[in-house]
């Protein structure tokens, strides 16, 4: 049924249309598409200008859920900001076309227009990221435009040779025929690893990342973290189906893990440490992909699925904090414990972006590791094994830190409950996703 | 061969040489004006194919070029360019110096193109297949000149040329469907506005303490 998803592209236009109450118009309209999301699930296999399946449909599953929760934490958030660059109602008709945006690239049946939907998001999230306008913000800003649009203009080679292989863009008539690997298709499926892996955040071309997501307001980064970059990784996964490449998809994912696993060391800025958490994450998925096997892939929506979550509450705790402290500097923050909503929402989301049981990162990360020692990928094991610990142990230790070390020399005691509960769903989605798995996979 | 094809190549030839010229200039009007007639030249190579393959693809292309890239592009470029001399021309920058390193890094992805075997791809629009070898060297001109200035027009520029490569590349090659590539020219377009928008802002992107790590 085309009906299903167009409504769902277009709620946030109408929404859009009552610009003098968009706030209010807006969170409805995300209210009304996570309702949209039933007869969605009644309309799966469904194959025409649309193509939805029970994979893209926990990522629209995903976008939907963050997109909601960011608008609700947007609502004091964004009043609380003193220099802004752009103005409340635009915020709100940005993070709408940013929405579509990205349940564009997720439904479409087209690689060509799935290209125009993820290079559609970065138009339509550049400047959400000057939301609290300063120098930084502005170079933050730049910087993510520049490089992922260079990236992303790369990935049209992909799009380009696809076609010239099949002489088709539609993603059933080309994923259901079973490719040779000839020299355009080989190339295709690499340069999009390159060009689309900018967006995902592959080393080296992830720069933009920690920039963006910490100079961008905490609801944005909670966007970008959580289902803008899990987008980008479907369309690459959707390339990747048509010739899989294995021993490169790997390879690159192992050695972003490892190098944000190294990034994370010596982070003393939380935003950018969690950006690199975000690098880590992603890579971990592009793995599970890679390796082509069925617990690789399981493995990977059960972390994006989990991580999406976790990580939103993450940057919304990181929002309250700075918020309370106004400062990013994690050396400068301490004794947080004493604010129990905000110190526990932190320390719940760090525990889900980090792999720790019984979260759904834990099952993703422990079901991609094991994928890739079925397919005999030993030295990956060994180094993508050393990276998390390293990241495990960075990230909860610099949470640690803000939250148990010092006193607590702030007034406020109080904080949003959003991240919170961001924070729990993270816990519980993970394990009900593996339990179901056998009804909706 | 036929008349027109070695024509086209030797205009293909052109693409390459005004990618130079933009990388040794330092005059932004003037740079944005090369970038316009390069998009002009790839029109008229949509014209020559529309033309002698009978096919009205190639036209339709041949005039959303113009329409978007040689006017409205050079349109959101050229005013954002304030009259006043400090912003016409972009200093602390060695053109010879730049020049040099860009002819080095033009001949390392010539290696490239040819080791990953991409020269290899047959063109089906075209009876020559290296003539692919143009848009792909323009397309690490332009790479070379986002990663080598400094300034916000400059690196607009660089990212338009990897465009104009990509649509020149798909010429040859096949082109892809209309409604797929108008998308992609009025994405380019509204992401020309976008930086203009920001360059008035920030002109000028150096290192900043805030954003290292």
């Amino acid at each position: 049924m085309i009906i299903v998803p167009l409504i769902i592209l277009i709620i946030p236009l109408i929404a859009g249309a009552f610009y003098k109450s968009i706030k209010n118009a807006s969170v409805a309209g995300a209210i009304l598409e996570m309702i949209m999301l039933i007869p969605l699930y009644f309309s799966l296999n469904y194959k025409g200008f649309f193509f939805i399946t029970r994979i893209n449909f926990i990522f629209i599953l995903m976008v939907s859920s963050v997109y909601l929760m960011s608008l609700l934490y947007s609502r004091k958030y964004i009043e609380g900001i003193e220099n802004r660059g752009i103005t409340e109602k635009n915020y709100y008709l940005l993070m709408n076309f940013f929405y579509i945006s990205m349940e564009f690239a997720l439904m479409v049946n087209n690689y060509g227009f799935m290209w125009v939907g993820i290079e559609t998001t970065t138009i339509s999230s550049a400047l959400l990221i000057i939301t609290e306008k300063n120098d930084a913000s502005l170079e933050a800003t730049w910087r993510y435009i520049i490089i992922v649009s260079a990236g992303v203009t790369f990935a049209f080679i992909s799009v380009i040779l696809i076609y010239y292989s099949f002489h088709t863009l539609e993603v059933t008539a080309i994923i259901y025929r079973s490719s040779t690997g000839d020299l355009p298709v080989r190339l295709a499926v690499g340069i999009a690893l390159v060009g689309f892996g900018t967006k995902v955040g592959v080393f080296p071309m992830h720069t933009w990342l920690p920039d963006a997501h910490s100079e961008g307001p905490a609801p944005v980064s909670a966007m970008f973290s959580g289902v803008l970059l899990p987008t980008a990784l479907y369309v690459l996964y959707r390339i990747y189906e048509i010739y899989p490449m294995p021993e490169i998809f790997v390879w690159a994912g192992t050695v972003s893990v490892l190098f944000a696993a190294l990034f994370l060391t010596y982070q003393h800025n939380y935003k950018r440490m969690f950006a690199y958490s975000t690098m880590e994450n992603m890579n971990m998925a592009l793995i599970g992909i890679g390796t082509g096997t069925y617990a690789g892939l399981v493995g990977s929506l059960v972390l994006l699925l989990a991580h999406s979550f976790g990580k939103a509450g993450a940057f919304y705790s990181t929002g309250e904090i700075m918020k309370i402290s106004g400062t990013k500097d994690i050396n400068n923050i301490s004794g947080f414990m004493k604010n129990k909503i905000v110190s526990s929402s932190l320390l719940i989301s760090s525990f889900a972006v980090t792999g720790t049981p019984p979260y759904g990162t834990f099952f993703g990360e422990f079901l991609i590791l094991y994928s890739v020692i079925t397919i005999h990928y030993y030295a990956q094991f060994i180094i993508i094994l050393i990276s998390i610990f390293i990241a495990f142990v960075s990230i909860n230790l610099n949470v640690s830190k803000m939250i148990f070390k010092g006193d607590y020399k702030y007034n406020e005691t109080n904080g949003s409950i959003i991240p919170l509960i961001s924070g729990i769903i993270a816990i519980f989605i993970g394990i009900v996703f593996l339990v179901i798995i056998n009804e909706i996979l | 061969m036929n008349i027109i094809y070695t024509l086209i190549y030797l205009i293909s030839a052109v693409l390459v040489i005004t990618g130079f010229y933009i990388q040794g200039n330092k005059y932004l009007r003037s740079m944005v004006l090369t970038l316009a007639f390069q998009s002009l030249i790839i029109a008229i190579i949509a014209f020559m194919l529309g033309m002698m393959l009978k096919n009205y693809t190639f036209i339709i292309l041949g005039i959303l070029v113009i329409i978007l890239r040689v006017f409205l592009v050079t349109y959101f470029l050229i005013k954002r360019i304030p009259r006043s001399l400090s912003y016409v021309y972009e200093p602390r920058v060695s053109t010879t110096y730049l020049l040099i390193l860009d002819l080095i890094f033009i001949i390392a992805s010539i290696f490239i193109v040819y080791s990953i075997s991409f020269i290899k791809i047959k063109t089906i629009i075209f009876p020559v297949k290296n003539i692919i070898l143009f848009p792909l060297l323009l397309f690490f001109q332009g790479l070379f000149l986002i990663a080598s200035r400094r300034r916000t027009i400059a690196q607009i520029l660089g990212y338009v040329e990897e465009e104009n490569s990509l649509i020149i590349l798909g010429t040859f090659l096949l082109p892809v469907p209309i409604i797929i590539e108008s998308s992609v020219f009025l994405d380019v377009l509204i992401l020309v506005v976008i930086f203009s928008v920001i360059s008035i802002e920030k002109n000028v992107h150096e290192r900043m303490e805030e954003l290292r790590g």
